[in-house]
């Protein structure tokens, strides 16, 4: 008691400590700017710090062609963090708006989400890079999601297509000889593998991307093989989803799962299971984009048992497209306080070895292609549509970030045959007009 | 006598005044005050601005539209629709988390030799993370038959997956996380039960049920309005176990306003609109929250 009387302050004390702390704490909020420049006086390069936020999809290349980087250039330290798909839309949409941006972060190529090319470089936040050589290569299909308004404003090493992943023992087992080339030889490989005890399709549907990934296989040959100018005639207000061949690629998806060849309870399964199914043989395919092959391959026993093929969406081969889209690229901010040594490092990600190494470690085509260039052997099949039947990923010509979620939440409603293809569709086309 | 009740009452107004005048003790409060001035009220208060602007989320572009942002909520069928699970879904938690908390409460108090681990064992899941609670939950929803609650009930539901069932499974899950939390703050209130209650109406011929009703329950009261408080204003905010687990699906099925004003600013980039929505989420639940909290006070009695 009496050393607590004896430790007292006075009030007068308190008030100035607590004060004084409270002007700390004040202080040290405002000050948590990102301590950058270091600069070491001397004339010589000063060393930088820049940072990188992608996607995960981006980090198997990234580590590869930043080990690279700091080999030819070790003054510039590049740190980098990942976050996945569905949350990296908040972490960088809060930096971007909170004005701190990373140096360089993830950018999705075209329109269509929050975190596109046209949405953030509208905002006057990216760089423009049309200065670099590797942007007069790019492939003039290509450009809607390279560029606004004639300048480019990302990067993407190449284009990815989406497709059947197969488990081949799975197929073998079930007898299956060759991949099929047509919608009725697509449901009779089904069938087969059904009948051998094997799930057709493995669906991961309870995340939310993977939902739209069937309607995206299907949706070239439904409609895009019919009308390849669809997104104009869309535009323009001529045609809508529920008057195209959506419809039709709807009641195909529905289709598969009306004749038990996806996995019981698809709303309930992840992305991670799918991959698990399908690697284990216990599926014999799943439909997805070749950017996620490498993780179908990490969880089998042999990587080799796992390739991909063409999903037909059409009962004439011939009239079987394919959706291939400009893979998850990154931008650099042209806010940041390294804008030029962040573009030096674009510049340096746009050498042909660069997108070689890239494309290789997501299993993508390369964007442009020389002696050196790799294509993996899972995606081989797809490179004969890639010149004249091939379209780009539906969302990145959609003209607002809302129609793709409204896209997920539908398919899982008609998974789980709470709605009907009409009312999906017409929420979609009440979500393109918004 | 007088003098000494004159005497005790002068010390006691001496006391007040010294309080009120002489020692100013909201300036002890007043530092954390201003931090909290700085860190939470300015920002909450700047925020406010947002809801009248048509803000992106990025860049400078940005207009005040006045009241357009509250004028699109009332037309938005998905926000309107999502009030309805907000409310189900507190109704529920509220419903469920305070019963069962009372239950463990009432368990944990009696005599038993367990009782002690028993309570830091039903008050363990309040402390874990609500997205690591999601993420456990996702495995034991898993709707493959051989994984957790489907094989362990020998049942065929697709818990997260089937619209029907994914906001009482978020539910569960909420519940099973802050039952304990409900059931120590009862604790705390049967504390205050005074035994000598128990005993007389125990001489009156009173059984377990009729103690539990007319002694235990009403002087309870001060922990319920707390906990009825606590869990509406919880089950109406309720955002990361929805978004770790479904994410508002399947479909529309778990969508909460909250995740709602979170898709408007993160996913469709209308930061000013998500704003108004925020702010009317908050006024409502000040609202709803004052309105019990007067209502329950009133039925308070003390021992």
């Amino acid at each position: 008691m009496t050393d607590l009387r004896d430790a007292r302050v006075s009030r007068a004390q308190f008030f100035r400590m607590m004060g004084g702390l409270a002007v700390a704490a004040a202080a040290t909020a405002c000050s948590t700017k990102p301590e950058t420049t270091a600069t070491t006086g001397g004339g010589s390069a000063a060393g930088v710090d820049l940072k990188f936020l992608g996607v995960a999809d981006q980090k198997a290349p990234m580590d590869e062609l930043l080990a690279a980087y700091k080999k030819a250039k070790p003054e510039v330290r590049l740190t980098a963090s990942f976050a996945p798909t569905d949350q990296v839309q908040t972490s960088v949409r809060t930096q971007l708006g909170a004005g701190n941006a990373p140096d360089l972060h993830v950018v999705y190529p075209g329109n269509g989400s929050a975190m596109s090319m046209t949405q953030i470089a509208k905002a006057g936040l990216l760089a423009d890079l049309s200065a670099q050589p590797w942007t007069q290569s790019i492939p003039t299909g290509f450009k809607p999601a390279f560029q606004l308004d004639g300048k480019t404003y990302i990067y993407s090493a190449g284009s990815s297509v989406i497709g059947a992943v197969y488990n081949k023992k799975a197929f073998e087992k079930a007898g299956v000889d060759a991949p099929p080339t047509t919608w009725t030889e697509f449901l009779a490989v089904c069938d087969k593998l059904k009948k051998a005890g094997i799930t057709p399709i493995a669906l991961g549907a309870q995340t939310p991307w993977v939902t739209q990934l069937i309607t995206y296989a299907l949706v070239p040959s439904t409609v895009y093989a019919k009308d390849p100018t669809f997104d104009d005639k869309q535009l323009a207000g001529q045609t809508s989803f529920a008057q195209s061949g959506w419809r039709q690629a709807m009641e195909m998806y529905l289709e598969l799962q009306k004749r038990g060849f996806f996995n019981d309870k698809p709303n309930g399964t992840t992305f991670e299971q799918q991959i698990s199914m399908v690697a284990t043989g216990k599926a014999g395919m799943a439909v997805q984009v070749s950017a996620v092959l490498p993780d179908f391959r990490k969880a089998a026993s042999s990587p080799d048992d796992l390739s991909m093929f063409p999903v037909p969406g059409a009962d004439d081969a011939n009239q079987v497209w394919i959706p291939a889209g400009v893979v998850v690229g990154l931008g650099a901010s042209a806010k940041g306080q390294h804008v030029e040594e962040a573009k030096a490092f674009i510049d340096f990600l746009g050498k042909q070895e660069s997108i070689n190494a890239w494309a290789k470690a997501i299993a993508a085509i390369p964007l442009t292609q020389d002696s050196s260039s790799t294509i993996d052997p899972a995606v081989q099949s797809f490179l004969p549509f890639t010149k004249d039947r091939a379209v780009p990923f539906m969302d990145q010509r959609w003209p607002n970030a809302e129609v793709q979620p409204v896209h997920f939440a539908v398919i899982q409603e008609l998974l789980a045959g709470k709605s009907t293809v009409d009312e999906a569709l017409k929420k979609m086309d009440e979500a393109y007009k918004k | 006598m007088t003098s000494l009740t004159v005497q005790r009452r002068s010390a006691v107004s001496r006391r007040r005044r010294r309080f009120s005048a002489n020692s100013p003790s909201w300036l002890f409060a007043a530092p954390a005050l201003v931090v909290y001035a700085l860190v939470v009220l300015y920002p909450a208060a700047a925020g406010v601005v947002y809801a009248f602007t048509d803000w992106s989320g990025i860049g400078q572009d940005m207009s005040f539209v006045g009241l357009a942002n509250f004028g699109a909520l009332l037309g938005d069928e998905q926000a309107m629709g999502s009030i309805g699970n907000t409310l189900l879904l507190t109704v529920a938690i509220v419903a469920v988390q305070n019963g069962v908390g009372l239950l463990l409460a009432l368990g944990v108090n009696a005599k038993l030799k367990s009782r002690a681990l028993l309570r830091v064992i039903f008050f363990a899941p309040v402390v874990v993370s609500p997205v690591m609670v999601a993420f456990l939950w996702k495995y034991v929803y898993n709707p493959d038959p051989s994984a957790g609650l489907n094989g362990l009930l020998g049942l065929s539901v697709d818990w997260l997956g089937d619209p029907s069932v994914a906001l009482w499974s978020i539910a569960g899950m909420v519940v099973w996380q802050y039952a304990g939390y409900s059931m120590v703050i009862f604790l705390a209130g049967l504390e205050g039960v005074p035994k000598e209650l128990h005993e007389a109406a125990m001489i009156d011929g009173a059984g377990t049920f009729q103690r539990f009703r007319y002694v235990t329950w009403p002087l309870l009261a001060p922990a319920v309005t707390i906990n009825l408080m606590l869990s509406t204003i919880g089950g109406l905010k309720l955002f990361d176990q929805i978004f770790a687990a479904t994410n508002g699906g399947p479909g529309y099925a778990t969508e909460t306003l909250s995740t709602v004003l979170y898709k408007q600013a993160f996913v469709f980039g209308k930061f000013g609109y998500s704003t108004a929505i925020a702010l009317v989420l908050a006024l409502f639940v000040a609202a709803v929250s004052l309105v019990q909290v007067y209502y329950l006070r009133n039925r308070e009695v003390s021992a």
